[in-house]
């Protein structure tokens, strides 16, 4: 079976929704870094959309709506503050997952385990890391050839926080207990392609990532000062083929 | 924290008499294009008209009332957020927004595989699905389509398709009831789906 079909079928299993939890989360990544494989989620989410049509409706109850009025007008108000306090409170809360100086130690660091799979040899090298506000929402999206040792960050939902700068740290026991910095993030939340140059592959594979939010310009101090959000890192590739 | 007073309000804050298939794909098609100019009172009226579908199978596949609850508030606050991501030339609507909830429904139970009971009722429920009369009058193609496809496969391939897609059974979930390997399942379920796209496609 060709890449190309098992792609397809592993788009199709992720839409029947029997693909494997990190498969899924991988393909989930891929999809808004994509247009391709989403559209080809789309297609198969039309072709089997129809099984749907035979389940009854189940009317919700009316305060489920008054809910989520709620969670939306407090996000509104929160999005329109201008004031620098509120809006580093919401990314607060949207981070505080870990920061650094805690996070080997504490349990919240299980989630700094980059979750790896071995592709095959012919396979091309690449890897995505996503950067969570939360459990759905992607803050980063960032991938590395590692062939070429090129990244690409995107940011998806995060947005320039006024009078701040992000930070893109590397860590790996290779370099020693400290994170790295890799760079600053420009004004358009863009990074130098060739940032990760200095480091071997084989070291990128393993190595963690993290963006913490800085004064501007980056840390004042070589080591992240502000609050650090986690990235996972997932091959891009298609998963492992087992073949059939 | 009082709402921002810019924010469009919406007259019924509970749109309780919900009868799901009263507007029609063009209408909802619009409506999530005004809610992608964050109107609210189009979101309103896209949550009274679609949300009882997408509960209905995000219930199917949950079970529990109060997890699939959270489960529909996250998708309309992922469909506020992501209307401006629709096009109509990819997706129908209905599609679009059951595939978030959907999604989002198969995402919570991978995640906490043990809070969903048991997979038995499930079984009971089955999918041994009886092509009714309704639907050769049912101006749906594309239902009949993929259910005829669907009703060309091996019995049991049909129920592994439906329980899957229908109830969030997991590659080995549907192992342990057919007893087969997990590897053997994902073959099949691959043949299966391989299967419906050619018939579709035919």
């Amino acid at each position: 079976m060709s890449e190309h079909d098992d792609l397809d079928m592993q788009i199709a299993e992720f839409v029947l929704g029997t693909l494997p939890a990190d498969e899924r989360r991988a393909l989930n990544a891929r999809r808004l870094l994509d247009p391709a494989v989403d559209a080809r989620v789309q297609q198969w989410e039309e072709r089997l959309a129809g099984m749907a049509d035979d389940v009854a409706p189940v009317r919700p109850g009316p305060e489920l709506f008054a809910e989520i009025e709620r969670v939306l007008d407090q996000q509104t108000a929160q999005s329109t503050q201008p004031d620098d306090t509120a809006s580093l409170v919401t990314l607060r809360r949207q981070v505080n997952l870990w920061r650094w100086s805690t996070a080997l130690a504490s349990a919240a660091a299980l989630v700094l385990v980059a979750v790896l799979t071995l592709q095959p040899a012919s396979a091309p090298e690449s890897f995505v890391a996503v950067f969570q506000h939360d459990d759905q929402q992607p803050a980063f999206l960032l991938t590395v050839d590692l062939q070429n040792r090129q990244l690409n960050i995107r940011p998806v939902t995060a947005e320039p926080q006024p009078g701040k700068s992000y930070q893109l740290w590397i860590k790996s026991d290779e370099l020693g207990p400290n994170p790295q910095s890799v760079g600053v993030l420009g004004d358009q939340m863009q990074l130098d392609k060739g940032a990760l140059k200095q480091y071997d592959p084989a070291l990128l594979r393993e190595a963690t990532f993290g963006i913490s939010v800085e004064p501007p310009g980056g840390s004042p101090t070589g080591q992240p000062t502000g609050p650090a959000i986690h990235g996972y890192l997932y091959p891009a590739g298609d998963g492992p083929s087992h073949g059939i | 924290m009082p709402p921002d007073s810019s924010t469009p309000k919406v007259e019924a804050r509970s749109p309780s008499d919900a009868t799901p298939e009263a507007l029609s794909v063009a209408n909802i098609s619009t409506l999530i294009g005004r809610v992608a100019k964050q109107d609210r009172a189009a979101f309103a009226k896209l949550y009274k008209a679609t949300a009882p579908k997408l509960l209905g199978v995000v219930l199917r596949i949950l079970k529990e009332r109060s997890w699939a609850d959270d489960v529909i508030q996250e998708a309309y606050l992922k469909v506020w957020q992501r209307a401006s991501l629709f096009d109509a030339g990819k997706a129908s609507p209905i599609t679009w927004l059951v595939s978030i909830a959907r999604n989002k429904a198969i995402d919570e139970l991978r995640k906490h595989p043990a809070g969903r009971t048991s997979t038995d009722d499930a079984m009971d429920e089955r999918v041994a699905r009886q092509p009714t009369t309704q639907d050769q009058m049912e101006d749906q193609q594309e239902v009949s389509k993929l259910n005829q496809c669907i009703d060309q496969l091996a019995k049991e391939r049909q129920d592994m398709v439906r329980l899957a897609y229908l109830s969030g059974w997991s590659r080995e979930e549907l192992a342990r009831q057919y007893q087969q390997p997990v590897n053997t399942m994902k073959t099949w379920l691959r043949r299966a789906l391989q299967d419906i796209k050619g018939c579709l496609e035919s």
